[in-house]
């Protein structure tokens, strides 16, 4: 048996073999120890912490004592009331949007699209600081009407949550729609089934899915949203609040763990299920299936056209009086249009606004080639191995912002490990924001592969290209889109986020959202809103580019039509 | 007349789909549509169903006109070649759903999807999902869903194309035997002559929009018109009348009067007896074998002529052979303005 092995013949193929494995080992390995380093690992320091009582043992002393505070209920009942009320809103408007957008005939669609975009660009408290200055005590439409009205609570952040997590809702309710086959509706009309029969029996249980599951999108972004409870929410404490005030105001890091894990319990729960749900909406798809192409009808179309627009319209209106407020000598009094707002000195200035994005192309690179490493080994390993860590890629998602920030300020501002080096570094922050929106880069990237016929792989394999040839020779090519997709995903959520990030930043290394946050703490709203107006231009640029770069692509790689 | 379609124009914007298209069918019979893709054969189903609107023309049912009349009030069943069971019902729910919008009380509907699953042989399956199905069980019980609400007329869109081969035979002599014993007229839109032939009383063939050749299978196979025809129909030896008048002038006798571009000889492989004689004219080229049959490509003064012949070839590759063309087996087929399209 050994004799058979000598020949040079079957010994280079073996070498090449042991190549081969050696880079799948790095492309599984690296990214995996990334997840265990920068996710586990540091969730598990949040759980042993939410334990650890006063005297360094280990109790149940910390929960104890938050499920017996009234605060802590107080703030729970707060972030499920808003949950639920932002979750029924937010999903109820979505349908009548994604209904409009795929199921109705009207001119100007790309308007709403267009405004549907907007909230994603913008760091989540800029719809807080947008309804202050429309709602707001000194707000245009008190100042008009000459009302008292008081936006600050309950109905303000109910709205601010509603217009940033519309989107989201959108997204996914129009999914949910695009699936079902225009035949499919054809052949009810035939069968003699009227539009509205059509709408109750057809569209109805097809959407049922993707309601259920924008409604676990929403209410997960809601009750994790810090960026407009910590603006609007004024004395309506929500969990994530909660847990700012006891880290940040109280330095009480256990207690913030305790209130961390119980924040995770709801999203975990709501991300799970949104999961399965997903998982039986794919089962449903079809093969060569028609899309739907409404024709233009009165009675349908007018009426929800305008219910659109004005939609698109509030939406809009929220962040464009943030950009026009910036530019507004003194709000509400003096009119006259100035740039003086956006010569910020305070909170380290323009600093932050540079190193954000310093830190946000380092997570968006780094980022990119994390999960195409992943991608791509887990092509090559036995799908045992493959199918956990494919669960635990798409784990951080269910993790609140805050809850992974407070995890990392708990493991990496210890002397306890060599990771402590990190701290204060703008990597630190770099490798929080791509953790934190892992599961989003990873499942777009894996659509990709997905797409990527086997046979390919086989061909270049055949011909003798090792796994490192294929990778860039056609592998890349292949999903370059998706590639460049994440890469800007990245980017523009970096820019923007806050929860995870508020944590981590110290006096010397600050990020724009932060800034946001504390020029408004300072009541310099006019400058707040002049950061906010700078970041969304820099995101917006990202976004122009992104759809460049895939334009200029998709035209090299256009396919003659078949038949 | 039992379904007209007369003088029908449909555009989309600059493009003709349909020009100036006429088509009739009789009760109970079974016409396909036949063409290559792009011929405006599922436009003018879909007009006929009400799922497109007509640029000029008119579509009538009895002698009474269907323009205006909504999709869903014209009675028809429809089958498309994407199945488009609705996902979230059951069998049963799918073949009922007709009924049901017609208030039929539950106890009839039961009772009638029952025959239906019993009639397309699934009864078995009456609980299951659509997406739990096959794809040519998915189709039977599309085809039960159309006929449960007994349609005034059978509309089939390559009801067959996304089956494969197996399936697709056995599906289609049901389809057949199902339309005899029910006698529901029907149309069936495919672009596969070999389905056309077997399926059809009546084959309506189209290219660029409009109408070719309306007939029997056997007049279109046997005395295709055009060139397009005589191309899409199976397999031809298509030859110029000069090579036929220098080789086979017998065969010149019928031709019909016109320029020497405008007529072409139609033989059919088949129709061929090939001898091999030191004297032929002709050389075998290759030699096909297709188990039955055998393929016999040869060359020489009439040009390129394929010869298919049952059992053992009675010649070599390089042999002279002579090929004997009955005068019946020669059908003069017009050259198409726009030339041969395969």
């Amino acid at each position: 048996m050994p004799t058979r092995q000598a020949t040079p013949a079957t010994a280079h193929t073996k070498r090449g073999l042991d190549g081969d494995r050696v880079l799948t080992a790095f492309c599984v390995g690296l990214p995996v120890l990334g997840l265990l380093l920068f996710f586990l690992y540091p969730m598990a320091i949040v759980f042993l912490r939410s334990i650890t009582v006063a005297d360094g043992t280990y109790g149940l002393g910390n929960y104890g004592e938050v499920l017996a505070s009234k605060g802590f209920w107080r703030a729970t009942w707060h972030s499920m009331a808003m949950g639920g009320g932002t979750t029924v809103l937010s999903v109820l408007l979505g349908f009548v949007i994604a209904h409009g957008l795929h199921r109705c005939a009207f001119r100007g669609k790309w308007l709403i699209r267009a405004a549907i975009v907007l909230p994603l660009l913008a760091p989540s408290l800029v719809q807080a600081l947008g309804l202050i200055f429309l709602l707001g005590r000194n707000g245009l439409v008190n100042r008009f009407f000459g009302l008292e009205m008081d936006i600050y609570g309950f109905w303000g952040l109910l709205i601010a949550n509603t217009l940033y997590a519309l989107p989201q809702a959108v997204m996914i309710i129009g999914a949910a729609l695009v699936l079902l086959d225009a035949r499919t509706y054809e052949a009810a009309e035939i069968m003699g089934a009227s539009p509205s029969r059509q709408f109750r029996d057809l569209t109805l249980p097809a959407v049922r899915l993707g309601l259920l599951n924008a409604a676990f999108v929403v209410f997960t972004i809601t009750i994790t949203d810090f960026g407009n409870a910590a603006v609007i929410g004024g004395d309506y404490s929500v969990l994530a609040t909660e847990i700012y005030s006891q880290v940040v105001g109280q330095r009480n890091f256990n207690m913030g763990a305790v209130v961390g894990i119980m924040l995770l319990l709801p999203t975990v729960a709501s991300y799970a299920i949104e999961r399965q749900a997903m998982k039986r909406q794919k089962g449903q798809q079809g093969t060569n299936s028609q899309p739907f192409v409404p024709q233009f009808t009165p009675v349908r179309d007018l009426p929800m056209a305008a219910i659109n627009f004005l939609i698109a319209v509030l939406i809009a209106a929220v962040i464009a009086i943030v950009v026009f407020a910036s530019f507004v000598r003194l709000w509400p009094y003096n009119f006259e249009l100035t740039t003086r707002h956006y010569n910020i000195t305070l909170a380290g200035g323009y600093g932050s606004l540079w190193m954000t994005i310093v830190i946000s192309l380092m997570a968006a690179a780094g980022g990119t080639l994390a999960v195409f490493l992943l991608g791509l080994g887990l092509r090559r390993v036995p799908s045992a191995l493959a199918q956990p860590l494919q669960v635990l890629a798409a784990m951080p998602a269910a993790v609140p912002g805050m809850v992974l920030g407070l995890a990392y300020i708990l493991t990496f501002n210890s002397t306890a490990t060599p990771l402590y080096l990190l701290y204060g570094t703008a990597a630190l922050i770099a490798i929080i924001n791509f953790y934190h929106y892992h599961t989003q880069a990873f499942l777009t990237l894996q659509t990709g592969f997905r797409q990527l016929p086997p046979a390919l792989e086989e061909a270049a394999g055949s011909l003798g290209a090792g796994l490192g040839k294929v990778a860039v020779n056609v592998v890349a090519p292949f999903i370059a889109p998706m590639l460049v997709s994440v890469f800007f995903f990245l980017f523009m959520r970096s820019m923007v986020t806050l929860s995870a990030v508020v944590f981590l930043t110290t006096p010397k290394l600050n990020v724009a959202a932060v800034t946001i946050m504390r020029l408004d703490d300072a009541g310099l709203t006019s400058q707040a809103a002049a950061f906010s107006t700078v970041v969304m231009a820099v995101v917006c640029a990202a976004l122009i580019g992104m759809k460049a770069v895939l334009a200029v692509m998709g035209r090299g790689q256009t396919r003659p039509a078949k038949g | 007349m039992y379904l007209t379609v007369r003088n029908v124009t449909k555009r989309y914007g600059p493009f003709t789909a349909l020009d100036d298209v006429s088509i009739s069918i009789e009760k109970g019979e079974f016409v396909c549509l036949l063409g290559p893709s792009g011929c405006g054969k599922t436009t003018l189903l879909r007009l006929i169903a009400g799922l497109t609107d007509i640029d000029e023309g008119e579509v009538l049912l009895e002698d009474q006109s269907l323009l205006g009349l909504p999709a869903r009030k014209r009675g028809f069943g429809i089958v498309f070649q994407s199945y488009s069971l609705f996902p979230n019902m059951t069998v049963a729910a799918n073949i009922g759903y007709g009924l049901k919008i017609r208030n039929v009380p539950s106890d009839q509907i039961s009772a009638r999807v029952r025959d239906l699953l019993e009639m397309v042989k699934l009864p078995q399956l009456a609980d299951k999902l659509p997406g739990q199905l096959s794809g040519g069980q998915q189709q039977r019980i599309a085809l039960a869903r159309a006929i449960a609400v007994d349609p005034r007329a059978l509309l089939l869109d390559e009801p067959l194309s996304a089956l494969d081969a197996k399936v697709r035979a056995e599906l289609r002599g049901e389809i057949r035997q199902l339309q005899r014993a029910l006698g529901i007229p029907t149309l069936m839109v495919t672009h596969d002559q070999e389905e056309a032939l077997e399926l059809a009383d009546k084959i309506i063939c189209m290219n660029h929009g409009t109408v070719v050749q309306t007939g029997t299978p056997e007049e279109l196979y046997n005395h295709p018109v055009t060139r397009f025809v005589a191309d899409f129909m199976g397999r031809s030896n298509i030859i110029p009348t000069d090579r036929i008048r220098a080789v086979l002038p017998d065969l010149m006798a019928h031709r019909p009067d016109g320029p020497e571009d405008a007529y072409s000889a139609c033989i059919r492989p088949e129709e061929i007896t090939i001898t091999a004689a030191p004297a032929g004219t002709q050389t075998v080229r290759s030699i096909g074998f297709l188990g039955n049959l055998r393929r016999i490509e040869t060359d020489g003064p009439l040009g390129p002529v394929l010869v298919e012949t049952h059992g053992q070839a009675k010649c070599n590759e390089g042999d002279a052979v002579t090929l004997e063309i009955p005068a019946q087996a020669c059908t003069w087929v017009r050259n198409d303005p726009a030339g041969p399209v395969a």
